[in-house]
């Protein structure tokens, strides 16, 4: 890929690079590539045209955007009108969005240009990229293993360079999860910063949108973009607007950064070494590095998947086949049925107070260790992923798919920002570490995951 | 047949490890939202003007699987209504 | 037999935008599916807005009308609703947990009370859904079973929907802005409840409906089950509902789109303070302050806007006499006009003259039905109408010209008077008025003739 998403932009806005030129070479990129990485479900006919009519705006000397020219892909369970939101399913093959999601709105009003909707794990219902009813991704990273998942076509797609910053969506590590698969950028933001409009439901109290990019301040100027409060919507944050790019190079001097045994305890060994090393790095740079207790950390895992269950139950009798698309049960994978069948059972009368209110009650511990630990620190560091990805069509168990998600759900049960940036390798494939913040601690854990990457 | 059981036997493994871990875990309030910032309400007034709601029905409407000629979505009669 | 009956009766609120969305709620002005958005359509990503302020308060202002504690400083979740059926769009209803609980009604304790939203209209004939209904907020309020008849069942809605046009915070109720659900249980038989009731005389049907086919089970040694029936409004009979359309377990979740609402004592006051006067108080009120007769406070309380009238006019008028009118002529008037009188064109002012114009005898009581006949068809000054009307009374000289006029022109009638029909008399008395447009009093004219043909000297007939 060569050179940072801010130098790209420049390089468009002096005129050096044409918005144009910017999206032939993504949709070459893509002709020549995906059909065997399967980044992408569908493309918008019109990117050229887009990026064309920018051009000519540019050329007359009128005001652009902040994501002027820029390639963005977004993941397929995000509403873009004209585009189908088919969440890599059968159920909404045919669902051709009749609405823009607000973040949309606002990449549009910042001229990003949007190449195509990206690949997923079906309804975001997986960790590895391979349940898509349109055919498993692949980690152009590391070819032939998993590029993870849900989010895996976004984070393919930024990895092979098919566009320069693409939207994924996060409830239980879908940003994270495939960002350190493919070595990539990845943010969860707080939740409630980003609005959820158009954002289709896996996990209403735990769903967030975020970017991912070649580089953090790719990931820096989208977020900014996306964030902020939005009348036409409820469950959101009194903020505004968010700034992280002016104190990005701030550097990790002076920081106090938490790490815990409890990472280690549920890790890798080969992971945990990649880990360790990153930390050194952040000591070399300044960084205090404290040692802090999450001593029920692991029980988040269960919990979670009840607390998914029984939403996502909710979020898809909706789609009964009547107004648009196929009735969800009729034409579903199995994880997907899987979880509305768990949901469907927790969610009875009867078992409300065993099953899903005991699992509100264990996020709520899980909640306050997590701010507990934070409290003593600017952010936490360790491994995104207990485990090193399995290579493609490797059949593993349920337990096992669902144990990806260990280090990643806590930040979605006590709602606060998590990023993900390269560490490292091990045997040729990336290890991405987890940089976690407080709520609304974006600026910090930016600020941490810049000093990595530009560290030697 | 056999699938659909087998997913339901799977979709339980995680609820029974749950009730294993959660036994030994306090009882604490629930957690249902992030944030508290309750109590949001929309004020009433002039609703959306009709333009914007023009261009979305057209599009709701092609997207049905069957609608009859005034725009209305077409579902199944009612069996009760049915059999009188 | 001991018979049980309560409620859950659906209101549409007034307000202009839908509950979660901003649609416009005239649902029956516009073509299928046109007040509609992605919110209210469950489109896949669809959020909710925040929820309708004023649906909150006319919850809040229902709630005070019927005596009902309102559930201040509490965490009110909105709950998802699931159940499966072809109106609901998103595959479950919006409706929050009680807004206010405990009050009363005609003998009836009101269980409590909550926001809702409505589907949309679902023709289960032709199988047809339209969503400009979908979202419109409702309160739902729900009895418990204290009715023991139709007919005190009636009186409870009858009443209740009094109660809710004195809010003008509800939709009228023409046009399906009512629906109840109601159930029955019969001594030792299982509750039944009935589904698609849209009006007043519908539930009074169905109950009748019900009590009878029930009876007759009984009657053959049957037992009545617990079950769900639905109404037939073109047959009057109630039909057992397939259970594949009753959902038991609606599996209720606060919704995780949507903060609860936590209602604070300062909300409730300002609302009660704002508030009209309930019906019954104000009917009290009235037979207290102006001793008028309670059935007639009654009626004139039986309409908001008709009682604001009333107490307007009488700052200037007696009260009887003002509460006479309103009982009998105003009701028929108005009545034959097909208005209400949220509907007249004029002003308290204007009809408290023409009341003070029959006070004083300026014009009869005849005349003053005239003349506010006229007042409602063509609002203006009283004074005014009757000069156009030419209802001013006659003076006394034309009067008499006149009187003088009809028994020249009419020997044969005198002459039967004189003879001893007393009809003749009527015959001449309605001549002399035609005479005069009306403008006197009848029996004034009957004296005066009955005087005048007494009195030789002045017959027609001359030697």
């Amino acid at each position: 890929m060569g050179g940072g998403t801010l130098e790209k932009l420049d390089s468009i806005r002096r005129g050096e690079l044409s918005a144009a030129e910017n999206v032939r070479r993504s949709l070459e990129l893509i002709q020549r590539l995906d059909g065997k990485i399967r980044a992408f479900i569908e493309l918008n006919p019109n990117a050229l045209a887009e990026a064309e009519a920018l051009d000519r705006r540019m050329e007359r000397g009128e005001r652009v955007g902040r994501l002027a020219g820029l390639a963005i892909g977004i993941k397929s369970n995000i509403n873009v009108l004209g585009l189908r939101a088919t969440c890599a399913s059968r159920t909404l093959e045919s669902y051709v969005s009749t609405y823009d999601a607000e973040v949309i709105r606002r990449i549009r009003r910042e001229d990003g240009i949007i190449i195509g909707m990206t690949n997923m794990d079906e309804f975001a219902c997986g960790s590895s990229g391979e349940t898509s009813a349109f055919g498993p991704t692949d980690n152009p990273a590391a070819p032939g293993y998993i590029p993870g998942g849900s989010s895996s076509g976004s984070a393919a797609a930024v990895a092979a360079g098919f566009c320069d910053i693409a939207l994924g969506s996060d409830t239980g590590g879908s940003i994270r999860n495939p960002a350190s698969h493919c070595g990539v950028v990845g943010l969860k933001p707080t939740y409630g910063l980003v609005p959820r409009q158009g954002l289709i439901d896996l996990g209403m109290s735990l769903d967030q949108i975020g970017p991912l990019a070649g580089d953090v301040a790719g990931a820096a100027l989208m977020l900014e973009v996306i964030a902020g409060k939005h009348a036409g919507e409820c469950v959101m944050l009194d903020v505004d607007r968010v700034s992280c790019l002016d104190t990005l190079g701030d550097g990790v001097k002076g920081m106090r950064i938490g790490v815990s045994r409890k990472f280690a305890e549920l890790t890798d060994p080969a992971i945990v070494g990649v880990i360790d090393r990153a930390v050194e790095k952040l000591r070399d740079l300044g960084a205090e590095i404290v040692e802090v207790d999450l001593p029920n950390l692991e029980h988040g895992l269960p919990a979670y998947y009840l607390i998914v269950s029984v939403e996502f139950f909710s979020a898809t009798r909706k789609f009964d086949g009547r107004k648009y698309g196929r009735k969800i049960e009729d034409v579903c994978g199995e994880e997907v049925l899987r979880r509305i069948i768990r949901g469907r059972y927790i969610s009875q009368k009867e078992y409300r107070g065993k099953y899903y209110q005991r699992a509100l009650q264990v996020r709520t511990l899980i909640r306050r260790e997590l701010l507990a630990a934070l409290e003593k620190v600017d952010v936490l560091v360790g491994p995104t992923v207990p485990k090193l990805p399995h290579r493609l069509g490797e059949r593993i168990s349920v337990a096992e798919m669902y144990a990806y998600d260990y280090l990643t759900v806590p930040a979605n049960l006590a709602g606060i920002c998590a990023g993900v940036v390269r560490a490292g390798e091990v045997n040729g494939i990336p290890v991405g570490i987890q940089v976690q913040g407080k709520v609304l601690g974006e600026r910090e854990v930016l600020r941490t995951m810049r000093a990595l990457e530009a560290a030697p | 047949m056999g699938r659909i059981e087998e997913i339901e036997r799977s979709a339980e493994e995680i609820v029974r490890a749950f009730v294993e871990a959660a036994s030994r875990l306090p009882e604490l309030e629930e957690t249902y939202y992030s944030h508290s910032l309750y109590n949001v309400v929309r004020p009433d007034g002039e609703p959306e003007p009709p333009e914007g709601r023009a261009e979305f029905r057209r599009r709701f409407i092609s997207n049905m699987p069957s609608s009859d000629e005034r725009g209305n979505l077409r579902v199944e009669v009612a069996r009760w209504a049915e059999e009188r | 037999m001991m018979v049980k009956i309560g409620f859950e009766v659906h209101l549409q609120l007034a307000t202009g935008r839908k509950m979660y969305c901003n649609c416009p709620t005239n649902y029956q002005d516009v073509p299928p599916n046109t007040n509609v958005c992605p919110i209210c359509t469950g489109m896949p990503g669809a959020k909710p807005l925040p929820p309708n302020e004023r649906a909150l308060d006319s919850a809040i202002e229902i709630a005070l009308m019927l005596g009902c504690r309102v559930h201040t400083d509490e965490t009110i979740y909105i709950q998802r609703k699931h159940y499966d059926y072809p109106d609901l769009p998103s595959g479950y209803q919006r409706t929050s947990l009680p807004v206010a609980s405990g009050g009363e009604l005609e003998g009836v304790r009101i269980r409590e009370l909550h926001l809702e939203e409505d589907p949309g209209q679902y023709d289960p004939v032709s199988g047809t859904v339209d969503y400009n209904r979908s979202g419109v907020p409702l309160v739902e309020i729900v009895t418990e079973p204290d009715m023991s008849s139709p007919e005190h069942a009636r009186r409870f809605l009858r009443s209740l929907i009094r109660v809710l046009e004195y809010t003008g915070k509800v939709r009228p109720e023409a046009g399906g802005a009512m629906r109840a659900d109601v159930n029955i249980s019969m001594e030792g038989g299982g509750r039944v409840e009935i589904k698609n009731i849209n009006s007043v005389k519908g539930a009074y049907r169905a109950l009748k409906y019900e009590i009878m086919r029930q009876g007759r089970m009984v009657g053959r040694g049957e037992s009545v089950a617990r079950e769900t029936r639905a109404y037939l409004e073109s047959q009057m009979v109630t039909v057992p509902m397939r259970a594949k359309e009753i959902e038991e377990d609606y599996r209720y979740i606060p919704d995780p789109d949507i903060f609860p609402i936590v209602i604070d004592s300062s909300r409730v006051e300002r609302i009660r303070s704002a508030m009209p006067e309930p019906p019954r108080a104000r009917e009290e009120r009235m037979v207290r302050e102006y001793g008028i007769p309670a059935d007639v406070a009654g009626v004139i309380a039986s309409e908001r806007e008709l009682a604001d009238l009333y107490e307007a006019v009488v700052r200037d008028v007696d009260p009887m006499l003002a509460a006479t009118w309103f009982r009998t002529k105003l009701k028929k008037v108005l009545n034959y006009m097909g208005l209400s009188a949220a509907e007249v064109g004029f002003s308290p002012g204007q009809l408290a003259g023409l009341l003070r114009m029959v006070q004083s005898g300026r014009i009869t009581p005849e005349q003053g039905e005239m003349v506010l006949r006229e007042l409602v068809s063509a609002p203006g000054d009283p004074e005014e109408i009757v000069q156009r009307l030419g209802l001013l009374p006659v003076s006394g000289e034309e009067l008499r010209a006149a009187v003088e006029r009809v028994i020249g022109e009419n020997s044969k009638a005198v002459e039967d008077y004189l003879a001893g029909k007393e009809e003749a008399l009527h015959f001449l008395t309605g001549k002399v008025l035609a005479a005069v447009r009306g403008r006197a009093d009848p029996r004034e004219v009957t004296e005066i003739l009955r005087k005048r043909i007494a009195q030789p000297s002045r017959t027609s007939s001359q030697p």
